[in-house]
């Protein structure tokens, strides 16, 4: 009987592999929401008073706005009070380097296959992890600073370099912008900044691994990215959380801002815990991501694998300001069981010449729903300004429902815009031939599902595309039959 | 929206009839909803403003023009939105009658979107039932008009009723020549394996123009809608088709051509309730001056409507530079075996054509304007029959 438990426990771990959870110490702030919490939470990372004035003009605002209704989404009412701001692992010290971080912490993170220590070297990714409310790492300091790129954790930098945060931050995505993005700008309590000065190309990719692990705590880190004129960086963003009972919630704000000819390249691969096989559990995922393409022949690109999170609500975006700047989005999402995504793009070309490529698939399967919504605005100065978008939708199941929302404005008689989508289930004939060639049926599903997406893995950075195509097959599996 | 609200109030106007309470409970919730704004979502491409600003007046207008058809045709007209019964000749199997209270007591609008729907409810004089048996010959023409001292509003209201196996050729010939509100509610239902063409030619001068046509398929029933919009001040068509039998069909194609001043919002939605049916949809909007056209085109599939087929597309030319064009083709499904897809375009004209009409001795507006109709004339082009279409392209001609 043991043996039995044992071997479900083994296919539960393996249907979610990071849904463990690392007992340690730790610190947390007293559980819900006001004026105090957000003075605490700004104390205790000794922050400087205008930042302070800022969370609570956030803060006020907030508590004016009303969540939003208009996703296709069953959005359960959340208990703003009965969340836990702040939680840290407890440590006396902040550690100087990475030695002297809690080797708990370290293997918690070994365990996901994040490479901070000895293994950092070989993978040559300089990674900043963030657990729970605060970031315990980031490597390659030392070898960044030589190439002039600043990466920390954003309780670094606004110690560091008060100035550059003072001038960015809300500069893409204002307190006011949405309820969850001001929510995040009262709490927010970590995340990582990157500074890529001009003409730099950043010697390696940057990472930020996300990690929640205390109970009832919601995670609000917010992530400054600015690409000076001519520079470039490529930065990848994973997240995962234990398997509980209970839904978390997880509200970021991302903004990036690129200069004159600069390059930026988002790359999320987002397994947050989905919640199990009847919908119970999970993280929510509120999340504002928005691009500034500032000024001329600046480039952003998103690209996003989500597989996880019980309900996603999250549009990548990009403001194409600058003449000739160009935007993209290529984004995979699936979603199983009782999951929820209402996740596209926002394209806004106000600059001449601007160009805008939007690339989505949809796939669901069990009971899940998954929408596309995309917004396409050309304003009127735009002349030129080209978009072309294409979302398909895979359908797993006869309960799932696949559904796209494109919204197209233009406002320029000399711009182009063009949008196809398409909703289709697996072909019969193609199952039919992978099993004739001696494929299993789950096999052949995730043979197609592979070719469905390749157009977007294609994008990925090489190891993060080896991760997401097994996330997609581990996700789907029992999804077939 | 004041003058709306207080119109309401107006009672007095209103026939002495037995359905003063389905008016009033209208009333109620149109109150209790309120009128649709810029946040509202199905709303959200079109102002309200110029209905805000109007004083609406309850002086009887002029007589409306009826319309000259060079075809053979059934007339019904709705003189300034009222139908004038005298010497109406109707066909064999046609009726017209009063719809009773129980037709009428079953309406729900749902919330504000549906606020122009409850206003009708509120504040119509009539509501006519035509029903329609076997196979009509003639094409039966509604003509809605209005002449040009007409500052009232009207809410016309209408319940067409298709026979299993019914036939028929419905031409709704509408031209506003006023500045009041003409708000017109359809409900048409098409008995199992009967047959609608269904087509609309419309220009529309200061008057709000507002539509709804509710439009049920049984099974094996096939619908196909056409329409010819020629701008307006403002116009909203709200056209829903549900498809409730197995083998339905329905198949909708529009041109609306925008210009200075004017705005023309239609919002279609096919929703395929069982499986087994089919729609197709092509909707073409051409926005100059400082028109602005707005199209937002639904398909829903429900959960267990396998073997589904859906298809829409909708082509848009953006003529000036102050016009705008504001799409939004949507997909819901929740059925597996389907296919389903859109395709949307804003552009221009295509320089490579007018250079290549321009090298062989067009002059360049000419070559424009034949672009120009030939990209309009599409979705009209497979109306059936011949007459109707020769009438409606000719229309289109010479709006060109």
């Amino acid at each position: 009987m043991n043996q039995t438990v044992e071997q479900v426990n083994q296919v539960i771990q393996q249907r979610y592999k990071a849904g463990f959870y690392t007992d340690i110490e730790s610190d947390r702030m007293r559980v819900g929401l006001d004026e105090e919490v957000v003075a605490m939470i700004s104390a205790k990372k000794d922050e400087p008073t205008w930042l302070l004035e800022w969370r609570l003009k956030a803060f006020a605002q907030w508590q004016k706005m009303v969540g939003p209704d208009w996703a296709h989404l069953k959005l359960p009412a959340i208990d703003f009070q009965k969340i836990h701001y702040y939680a840290a692992p407890k440590q006396k010290n902040r550690p100087k380097s990475l030695d002297e971080v809690d080797p708990k912490l370290l293997e918690t993170f070994d365990k996901l296959g994040v490479p901070l220590h000895e293994r950092a070297r070989l993978a040559g990714v300089a990674v900043d992890a963030v657990f729970d409310s605060v970031s315990v790492g980031t490597t390659f300091q030392k070898e960044l600073k030589e190439a002039g790129v600043i990466f920390c954790s954003f309780s670094e930098a606004v110690q560091e370099h008060p100035d550059l945060v003072r001038e960015y931050l809300g500069s893409v995505v204002p307190p006011s912008d949405n309820y969850f993005a001001a929510l995040n700008s009262a709490v927010f309590s970590d995340g990582s900044f990157v500074y890529i000065p001009e003409n730099t190309r950043c010697p390696m990719e940057l990472s930020t691994y996300f990690r929640i692990n205390a109970r009832d705590t919601g995670q609000f880190e917010r992530t400054l990215i600015i690409a000076e004129a001519g520079s470039e960086v490529s930065y990848l963003e994973g997240c995962t959380a234990p398997m509980r009972d209970e839904n978390q919630l997880h509200a970021a704000v991302v903004e990036l801002i690129a200069r004159k000819k600069a390059k930026i390249k988002y790359s999320t691969v987002q397994n947050w815990y989905p919640g199990d096989e009847n919908g119970k559990g999970g993280i929510y995922n509120f999340v504002t991501k928005r691009g500034d393409c500032r000024e001329d022949d600046a480039r952003i690109s998103w690209t996003q694998v989500e597989t996880g999170s019980a309900i996603t609500w999250k549009y990548p975006s990009c403001i194409l300001r600058g003449d000739r700047s160009a935007g993209e989005f290529y984004s995979v999402a699936l979603t199983h069981n009782h999951q929820q995504a209402d996740t596209g793009t926002k394209m806004i070309h106000l600059g001449k010449d601007t160009t805008s490529k939007i690339i989505s698939k949809g796939i669901s399967a069990g009971h899940s729903n998954n929408s596309y919504r995309g917004l396409v605005r050309i304003a009127k100065r735009a002349a030129n300004a080209r978009n072309y978008t294409q979302c398909d939708s895979l359908l797993i199941g006869k309960t799932c429902g696949a559904h796209t929302f494109p919204y197209i404005e233009s406002a320029n008689a000399t711009a182009k815009v063009e949008h196809e989508a398409t909703t289709s289930r697996i072909g019969e004939d193609q199952l039919f031939y992978c099993r004739s060639r001696g494929l299993g049926e789950e096999d052949a599903v995730a043979m197609i599902v592979d070719g469905f997406c390749k157009e977007v893995f294609k994008e990925l950075p090489m190891e993060f595309a080896v991760e997401a195509k097994a996330l997609l097959e581990i996700s789907l599996e029992g999804a077939v039959g | 929206m004041s003058a709306l609200i207080d119109s309401l109030a107006a009672e007095a106007r209103l026939p002495a009839d037995d359905h003063a309470q389905v008016r009033r409970g209208a009333r109620k919730a149109l109150l209790q909803y309120g009128f649709p704004d810029m946040k509202t979502e199905a709303w959200k491409y079109t102002s309200l403003r110029v209905l805000e600003k109007r004083e609406f007046s309850a002086e009887k207008p002029a007589p409306s023009d009826r319309p000259v058809l060079p075809f053979e045709a059934v007339v019904l007209h709705f003189d300034n939105g009222i139908l004038a019964t005298d010497g109406l000749d109707l066909p064999e199997g046609v009726s017209l009658v009063p719809q009773t209270g129980d037709q009428l007591a079953v309406a729900d609008y749902g919330d504000r979107s549906g606020a122009f729907a409850w206003l009708n409810l509120a504040r119509f004089e009539q509501a006519w039932h035509l029903r329609i048996e076997g196979r009509l010959e003639r094409p039966l023409v509604i003509a809605t008009g209005t002449a040009e001292d007409f500052q009232g509003d009207v809410h016309p209201r209408l319940f067409i009723e298709l026979a299993a196996g019914a036939q028929a050729e419905v031409v709704e010939v509408q031209q506003d020549r006023g500045q009041g509100l003409v708000n017109i509610v359809q409900d048409i239902t098409l008995g199992p394996g009967a047959i609608l063409r269904h087509l609309v030619s419309r220009r529309v001068a200061q008057s709000a123009w507002i539509q709804r046509s509710a439009v049920t398929l049984a099974r094996d029933a096939d619908y196909r809608f056409h329409v010819l919009d020629r701008g307006g001040r403002l116009t909203r068509h709200d056209l829903n088709a549900t498809l409730v039998g197995a083998g339905a069909n329905a198949e909708i194609d529009g041109t609306v051509l925008v210009n200075d001043r004017q705005h023309v919002d239609f919002h279609t939605a096919i929703d395929h309730q069982v499986g087994h049916t089919n729609s197709r949809e092509s909707f073409r909007i051409l926005a100059d001056g400082s028109g602005v056209g707005v199209f937002n085109g639904r398909i829903h599939i429900a959960r267990g409507a396998d073997d589904s087929h859906s298809d829409l597309n909708t082509a848009n030319l953006l003529l000036s530079e102050s016009a705008r064009i504001n799409a939004k083709p949507e997909l819901e499904i929740y059925a597996e075996e389907v296919t389903a897809s859109h395709g949307a375009t804003i552009g221009q004209l295509d320089d490579t054509a007018l250079f290549y009409m321009r090298s062989r001795g067009i002059p360049a507006s000419e070559a424009a304007a034949l672009l120009k109709q030939g990209f309009a004339a599409a979705p009209l082009e497979n109306i059936q029959p011949e007459p109707i279409r020769t009438w409606l392209l000719g229309e289109l001609k010479n709006m060109m």
